[in-house]
């Protein structure tokens, strides 16, 4: 019996011979309790991974898509945090775990990669421990194995010299190696499922690329599952079979990655499209943001949570919030007023009529003002 | 350092801080939440002014002794020696028959100047040292911290010790200099590492920038941040210098008789005799000692949990 | 790394200088005649004319400056008046006494102080942490010269457990040793338990909070393992820091507790040497003690930096 005390003993099926889904969530609502009162972070999400297969979970900061990670492998902080739902992992039910089971999950089954590696690696710790320290604990090789498996993983990831880095420290390496290591660290023990959040946040462009690929790369390799949270559409365009979009803690629009990009429904994940930045555009375009700010968590809100920044709003939508609707093919989105459909157009023509601001902004169309004519960048005249 | 038992904790603090790892120290220093939830600035809470509220009770009976009904402190009773407490006398009496509620109270008088005096010298000389040298860092401030940091390892009590051997006799205001020399040197550091965090902030480089003379600075800008630090500190000193001279009046070097303070009564108290014949001698000026002691502690700890949180949103 | 361990040796050598100079003036320039002191009953002038040669004390102040320092090279403190016993050989039985005591008392105050400040991290504000936070509290004002005797009364006298004064020398026996050195190492303990406990747990309370323990837990490791091998190495710094002032300021801290039980450590040898105006060795010990006050900090401060590979060194 190891010195760090005994543990419990689970049963996890192989990959290959799970039915069914990976991972299901099922109604997911996570909150804080705050001297303001109640935060829901995550507010009925619901979503299902198979086996192999990649997830891109895509929103703004504030729309709760780390809390998602962390409450769907339980990670939370015990004392002010409410959490109700289902969450399934390859047969398990998760959610009713207890602190000792879960922590069998934890590492060997499923990983994280946290989002930013100079805080998530302990900086007086030498790297190589950090990476054996789950082979040695969980997998229960001894050290020269252990040794040799960190060779390996520091290798697969693509870190020139593995045996020198693991003496190293954290703050030795490199932005892009620290987040390799992370990477390592997180595939050490095989899980089955990779949750990576934001895992190129911080890093340059070129190197996002290469952590990318390399994702991509040990998820084939592995048949694993991954989740990719990010904010940044570009990121998951070509890299997930599936994509959620996520705004104030609930899901807006979930469908196959080709169909979300072909047939957008939801006004905010078409304003996110366009808010992409292109190089077929000419320079100094400007650029497209979103006006307005993600709403505040702690209040509860009538209607729909995206209305005082949608372009497309009406009442309605101030007054009743959407169902999530399906539209064939897995996509699901929750608008009154969807993209491309007869009433989309029609409450957008309205709105610029109307002058709403968000919905001019959306146009590309100036406010006039009192003498000049505004100038347009995308070739809309103004009426 | 169970003689100044605070003063490991002041000193590693004021250490600390000169050190890089005591920013953080300093900082969050008890007192912030791990819990999810925020708590609520609700000023500096209840116990913190039922602890000034004791203090300033104590220093009040002090100052009004002679007025009040109180029986004289020297005076001998034969008649009723080593009594516990009755209602003639609250506290009862020693073993001369001294009345020892009267001479707990007088005795704190010296014992709250001995506090609280070399306390308030050590942070007008000290302090104003500290802020300049904080704020004008340069050769002279090297100099002044090299001999402060001389003094400081030079421990008080010997300090203090060396100093009565060859300057008798020991009266009160001797020993309040000799106290205010030794704890000048402490307020200095602190007040010199405060100045030291807040003179690099944009605001100091700001009213600089305007031109504001350095007296403003110091005055106007510098002060009123470093008071609280100062405050919390200044109190700790306080229940140092209380227990310093209660160290000295153990090894009979504190204020000659028949002055009396609390340290000597004590000390009367604990020789074998007394403690089991008449524990009450020692009892009720180690408690009031106790009660003075845990006062400052607490409110010295809140004031830094309190203006520290604010730091650290900062 | 060389650089930087000469800057330091070159620091401490000045400091220690300083506090020479400062041991020296303290003692020289108070008034206060040491000759007549010894002489006593037969001071004549002609007497006293002739010890002050004898001593040395009628040449100027930097030459008898001179003149010490030379003879602290050769490894000769000087001497005492009354019992011609050189300060290194006082210092060579002192020396081992206040060895044991730091020992035994920081050892007893961790042992105690560490497991506390981990239950109280772990839940904060909660019951248990309340509990210990306020009894430590506790511990702060209970100044060692009440808390001795107390401790005195109660094992040694009452209960009769352990001796109540005396030191027994470890070649005499290991159990009655340490019998002789327990009751005073509580005594001096106690104040250093609530300094460990407070420094560790607002440092514990900090780590605790940082990204790499939430991915240390997402890797399933034990609670115990992440504390152990996680937090505990970045929290201890400032208990480092703790540790080396207690450490430091031990040396002749322990005054109270070496008089009370009789063991002549160097805060007992001092005091005597005060009291007797034996100034050679009054000025002998004073340094030493301050010195070894200077070189333990010194020695804490380098192995911090060396032990914390986020600190940048030169």
């Amino acid at each position: 019996m190891s010195p760090w005390g005994r543990r419990v003993q689970l049963s996890f099926p192989d990959v290959g011979s799970i039915e069914g889904p990976l991972l299901e969530v099922i109604d997911l609502h996570t909150s804080f309790r705050t001297a303001r009162g109640l935060v829901r972070a995550v507010d009925g999400v619901s979503l299902t991974l198979g086996r192999g297969r990649t997830l891109g979970v895509v929103g703004e900061s504030g729309s709760g898509k780390t809390v998602l990670s962390r409450s769907i492998m339980g990670l939370l902080p015990g004392s002010n945090v409410e959490r109700s739902g289902t969450v399934r992992f390859s047969g398990h039910d998760l959610t009713a775990m207890s602190l000792p089971e879960l922590r069998e999950v934890w590492g060997m089954q499923v990983a994280l990669v946290f989002q930013d590696p100079m805080t998530a690696l302990n900086p007086v710790v030498r790297v190589g421990r950090q990476i054996t320290e789950s082979l040695r604990l969980r997998a229960g090789l001894d050290r020269a194995a252990a040794n040799e498996t960190a060779v390996a993983l520091l290798k697969s990831v693509g870190i020139p010299a593995p045996e020198q880095r693991l003496k190293n420290y954290p703050h030795e390496l490199s932005g892009g190696m620290r987040q390799r290591v992370m990477i390592a660290i997180a595939l050490a023990c095989g899980p089955k499922l990779l949750l990576a959040d934001e895992p190129t946040t911080g890093l340059d462009v070129t190197v996002q690329a290469q952590i990318l690929d390399l994702l991509a790369a040990q998820q084939r390799e592995r048949h694993m599952g991954m989740i990719l949270v990010t904010h940044d559409l570009g990121v998951v365009a070509n890299r997930t079979d599936d994509i959620v979009v996520m705004y104030a803690g609930r899901v807006v629009e979930q469908a196959p990655t080709v169909e979300l990009f072909a047939h957008t429904r939801m006004p905010y994940t078409e304003a996110l499209l366009r808010s992409i930045p292109r190089l077929t555009e000419a320079s100094h375009t400007r650029l497209r943001a979103i006006p307005g700010r993600p709403p505040d968590l702690a209040t509860e809100t009538k209607g729909c949570r995206f209305a005082p920044r949608c372009p497309y709003v009406q009442d309605h939508c101030r007054q009743e919030e959407p169902p999530l609707r399906t539209a064939g093919q897995g996509h699901s989105f929750r608008c009154w007023y969807p993209v491309g459909s007869a009433e989309g157009d029609a409450a957008l023509a309205y709105n610029v009529s109307a002058r709403l601001p968000a919905a001019l902004a959306f146009t590309g169309t100036r406010v006039r003002d009192a003498g000049g004519a505004a100038s347009v960048p995308n070739g809309t005249r103004v009426p | 350092m169970a003689e100044l038992p605070s003063q490991a904790s002041l000193e590693s603090e004021s250490f600390a801080s000169l050190s890089g790892h005591g920013l953080r120290v300093q900082g969050l220093a008890a007192g912030l939440p791990a819990s999810g939830i925020l708590s609520k600035k609700k000023g500096l809470g209840v116990t913190f002014w039922v602890c000034t509220a004791w203090v300033a009770l104590m220093i009040l009976l002090a100052v009004l002794a002679s007025v009040l009904p109180l029986k004289a402190p020297n005076f001998q009773d034969y008649s009723s020696v080593n009594v516990g407490p009755t209602a003639r006398h609250i506290l009862g009496t020693d073993d001369l028959g001294r009345d020892l509620l009267s001479r707990v109270i007088f005795g704190s008088r010296v014992s709250l100047v001995i506090g609280f005096v070399p306390i308030v010298l050590g942070l007008i000389v000290g302090g104003s040292l500290g802020l300049l040298a904080g704020y004008r860092a340069g050769p002279v401030d090297t100099v002044l911290n090299a001999v402060s940091f001389v003094l400081i390892a030079f421990p008080a009590l010997l300090a203090v010790m060396v100093i009565e051997a060859f300057w008798k006799p020991v009266v009160l205001w001797k020993l309040t200099l000799m106290f205010a020399f030794v704890s000048a040197p402490l307020l200095f550091r602190v007040i010199r590492a405060s100045t030291l965090s807040f003179a690099s902030r944009e605001f100091v480089v700001a009213a600089r920038a305007t031109g504001a003379k350095t007296s403003r600075i110091l005055l106007r800008e510098l002060l009123p941040n470093i008071v609280p630090a100062a405050v919390s500190f200044a109190l700790i000193g306080v229940a140092l210098l209380i227990v310093l001279e209660g160290s000295l009046a153990f090894l009979g070097l504190s204020i000659g008789l028949p002055t009396s303070s609390l340290g000597n009564i004590i000390n009367d108290g604990v020789n074998s005799n007394n403690l089991q014949l008449n524990p009450y001698i020692a009892l009720w000026p180690s408690l009031y000692i106790f009660l003075l002691l845990t006062a400052l502690n607490l409110m010295a700890d809140r004031l830094r949990s309190y203006f520290d949180l604010r730091e650290v949103k900062l | 790394m060389l650089r930087f361990v000469a800057n330091r040796l070159l620091q401490l050598v000045v400091i220690c200088f300083l506090i020479s100079i400062f041991a020296f003036l303290l003692v020289h320039l108070l008034p206060g005649d040491p000759a007549k002191t010894i002489l006593g009953p037969n001071d004549t002038p002609a007497n006293h004319a002739i010890l002050l040669k004898q001593l040395g004390l009628n040449k100027g102040l930097v030459s008898q400056y001179a003149t010490w320092i030379i003879n602290i090279f050769h490894g000769n403190l000087g001497a005492s008046f009354l019992t011609k016993e050189s300060v290194t050989t006082s210092l060579g039985v002192a020396v081992p006494i206040d060895l044991e005591l730091v020992i035994v008392s920081q050892v007893l105050a961790l042992i105690v102080a560490i497991p506390m400040a981990l239950l109280a991290a772990l839940r904060p504000n909660r019951a248990f942490d309340r509990i210990a936070t306020t009894s430590t509290f506790g511990m702060l004002s209970l100044p060692t010269f009440v808390a001795g005797p107390l401790l005195v009364l109660l094992f040694a006298v009452t209960l009769k457990w352990v001796p109540a004064t005396g030191f027994v020398r470890l070649s005499q026996g290991f159990g009655a040793n340490l019998k002789s050195v327990i009751l005073p190492s509580v005594a001096l303990a106690i104040g250093s338990v609530t300094v460990y406990y407070r420094l560790l747990r607002a440092d514990l309370i900090a780590t605790l909070q940082e990204d790499f323990v939430t991915m240390a837990r997402s890797k399933g490791l034990s609670t115990r393992y992440i504390l152990v091998r996680h937090v505990m190495r970045p929290s201890s710094f400032s208990l480092l820091a703790g540790a080396g002032i207690t450490i430091g300021t031990l040396f002749t801290g322990a005054f109270v507790v070496e008089i009370l039980f009789q063991l002549p450590g160097i805060g007992y040898q001092l005091v005597s040497a005060i009291y007797a105006n034996d100034y050679l060795v009054v000025q002998g010990m004073a340094l030493v003690a301050a010195v070894a006050f200077v070189v333990v900090n010194f020695a804490i401060d380098f192995l911090l930096t060396v032990l914390d590979p986020r600190v940048r060194r030169g």
